[in-house]
């Protein structure tokens, strides 16, 4: 029965513990009710968007420019991926924590670690369980996508998938601080209250120190609802993707590190702070990656293509100090549509603020004014408006203002419709077949064949 | 640290275990200098009372707790914790593992992971006796069921040396003399095997040799005839020589 073959022992194949992990994950109850309770919160959410969208709508088919503001990305897919945000922040921390928490209170933990696989390999393979989970749990959102083309919707895919891809590195986000969550706690209730503290304590975060500046400006930054928002706006920010691939790796290197119950508490400390460390510094060293793709059909993140070819010619660096609180609606005007698109399309700017509130008390007349210096010629202004902002740049430059292109305008996609019949499909029909899924998964395994008659206790 | 000593008869011990000491907090001894080899083929009782430290003893040497001092070493070398687990295999007690699975599916993910074929498997289950409920799910099986799924793990697993803790427990005697039919088997294929029991009749009808271990510390090593001599009780059970030495 035993073999001394211990080829065996070296090379132990992934296909067996990944089956058992999703095994895992699908016999646990934590999945299925979300799935349940994901079905009317995103089909309410989703009705809702197509009702108000053809409010909208009914005004827009009459005017061109009404329709312009029409995009289905702000209308219907970020309100509807919403409602899955909210349920993926509350609930699919429970899914993550079902995969290693399991384990940890029934001691099959102690069996887990003794296989011959990598601690790495657990905590990766165990991580694809949580994607599974994630992409399962999607299902709801992702069938919201198809009833809207179904109802004849438009759909582009960029800023779709933009937006699926965001909400899939939050998903990982969420299950990384699950799975370290159910590592560090000693039952699965503790793990909860961690894993809960952390999603809804950034939730806290993002609206009480919104619109702040300095530290807490800096705090809110590590608000896990900021990551979803670059995506919302139809942005594919290389140095946010890194950031969070650095945050969830570095939660899966967390997990390895307080994975196998045989290592000190002292060296684990020390571990974890070498990589806290580590994080850091790459993340220090994603907040460098400056590029980013506006995929949204608007272009709502970019000035026109003439605009945006003629100021990545602008090679001298561009300095801009602005006069105004962080907090102003101003300067959040001038980030949304000035500073932020020059950052993209210019090689070199900088952004000074030097606006705070006392300044304002102190210098009334400077306050509000910007100054902007491109080489050694200089001007200032007051306005947040692209239109009258990028003359003033092109003069300072010495360059010809662009002829503005044709055809480039955004139509928009107004559309009337009525969503009340996909009620029923996510009231019923998918609620229906989860539940089936559920009874089949739940169902006794079908006899292995290796079974044969007689029993000895 | 006290390199291991040969065996009588000139072999290097399997296992030699070197003043292993852990500590629960500060001041609360669990094991204390605890020294002791393992013969290869042979199969070793660690017993003791409950709360003598047997268990800690094993998940030491298994390296799933961290210990204040002392060392393993393997055919005469250290062998680093995170080698343990290419050399022994330890069954932990009380274990239910993947609750919501069925045996057959936790059977077969171990025999997948260690590359065992059908009929290794087929072995297993046999000799386990575990055909009526592979398609039970495991937090159904009854206490001795799911005892004998957790054995059949450590028979799939290929290691020389397995540790098992209480293997006996929620058997009654006709299953304990058969499972002691099954592990005995075991050691005629090479196999050595360490197991904590707690019921000293147990161990006497399944071990060759015995560390006695009480509050922490071991108290006596050797096999029957030793222990006799040791305490000087020529017809003593195990259970009057444990009552002598402790």
């Amino acid at each position: 029965m035993r073999s001394r073959d211990a080829d065996r022992r070296l090379a132990a194949p992934i296909a067996p513990l990944l089956a058992k992990e999703i095994r895992e994950i699908t016999a646990g109850r934590a999945l299925w009710t979300m799935l349940l309770l994901v079905c009317p919160l995103v089909g309410y959410s989703f009705a809702q968007a197509v009702s108000l969208y053809s409010e909208s709508s009914s005004a827009a088919l009459q005017s061109p420019v009404l329709a312009r503001s029409l995009s289905p990305l702000d209308g219907i897919l970020v309100p509807t991926f919403g409602s899955f945000y909210v349920a993926v922040t509350l609930l699919f921390p429970f899914v993550a924590i079902r995969v290693l928490g399991q384990e940890k209170e029934t001691g099959a933990l102690r069996l887990l670690v003794q296989l011959p696989y990598r601690h790495s390999t657990l905590v990766l393979v165990k991580l694809c369980a949580v994607l599974a989970g994630w992409l399962m749990v999607s299902v709801p959102a992702l069938s919201a996508l198809a009833m809207w083309a179904v109802l004849g919707g438009h759909l582009a895919a960029p800023e779709t998938l933009n937006l699926l891809f965001g909400h899939l590195l939050y998903g990982l986000l969420v299950g990384g601080i699950g799975l370290l969550a159910a590592t560090i706690s000693d039952s699965s209730a503790t793990a909860a209250i961690v894993a809960l503290a952390v999603t809804i304590g950034s939730w806290v975060l993002d609206f009480t120190l919104a619109g702040r500046s300095g530290w807490s400006a800096w705090f809110a930054q590590l608000s896990l609802t900021r990551t979803l928002r670059p995506f919302e706006e139809g942005l594919l920010s290389a140095g946010l993707v890194l950031g969070i691939a650095v945050v969830i790796s570095g939660l899966t290197a967390l997990t390895i590190i307080w994975l196998p119950p045989g290592s000190h508490r002292r060296t684990r400390f020390a571990r974890s702070v070498a990589c806290l460390f580590m994080i850091v510094l790459a993340l220090g060293a994603a907040a460098q990656a400056r590029k980013s793709l506006d995929v949204s059909e608007d272009r709502r993140n970019s000035f026109s293509a003439a605009d945006e070819r003629l100021l990545a010619t602008l090679r001298l660096p561009l300095v801009i100090t602005v006069n105004l609180a962080p907090e102003d609606p101003r300067y959040i005007d001038l980030r949304r549509n000035v500073l932020a698109k020059l950052e993209r399309a210019m090689p070199d700017v900088a952004v000074v603020l030097a606006g705070a509130r006392q300044n304002a008390a102190s210098s009334p007349d400077a306050y509000g004014q910007i100054e902007y210096v491109y080489g050694n010629r200089n001007d200032v202004s007051r306005s947040t408006s692209p239109r009258e902002i990028l003359p003033l740049l092109y003069a300072l430059a010495g360059a010809q203002p662009p002829v503005p292109g044709s055809g480039e305008d955004y139509p928009g996609y107004p559309l009337i419709a009525s969503a009340n019949a996909s009620l029923l499909w996510f009231f019923g029909g998918l609620p229906l077949l989860i539940a089936l899924a559920w009874w089949r998964i739940r169902r006794p395994a079908t006899k292995p064949y290796l079974i044969g008659k007689g029993a000895k206790s | 640290m006290p390199a291991p000593q040969p065996f009588p008869d000139g072999s290097v011990p399997l296992l030699h275990v070197a003043n292993l000491t852990k500590l629960y907090g500060r001041d609360e001894l669990a094991i204390e200098r605890v020294m002791f080899s393992v013969q290869a083929g042979e199969i070793l009782g660690i017993i003791g009372p409950n709360g003598a430290g047997k268990t800690t003893v094993l998940e030491a040497i298994a390296g799933l707790l961290p210990v204040n001092s002392g060392e393993v070493f393997w055919r005469g070398e250290p062998l680093k914790i995170a080698d343990r687990r290419n050399s022994l295999f330890y069954l932990p007690d009380g274990v239910h593992p993947y609750r919501d699975q069925t045996a057959w599916q936790v059977l077969s993910f171990v025999a997948r992971v260690f590359r065992r074929s059908d009929a290794e498997v087929r072995a297993t289950i046999e000799a386990l006796g575990l055909q009526p409920v592979l398609g039970k799910r495991v937090h159904e099986l009854s206490k001795g069921y799911a005892r004998r799924l957790i054995l059949s793990l450590g028979l799939l697993a290929p290691h020389e040396l397995l540790l098992m803790d209480e293997p006996f427990d929620g058997f009654d005697l006709r299953q304990i003399r058969e499972i002691i039919g099954v592990l005995r088997g075991q050691t005629a294929y090479g196999r050595t095997l360490i197991l904590c029991i707690h019921q000293l009749a147990d161990a006497e009808r399944i071990c060759d040799r015995f560390i006695l271990l009480s509050a922490g510390r071991v108290r006596g090593i050797g096999g029957l005839a030793d222990l006799r001599a040791q305490t000087g009780l020529a017809t003593g059970s195990l259970e009057d020589i444990f009552l002598a030495l402790t």
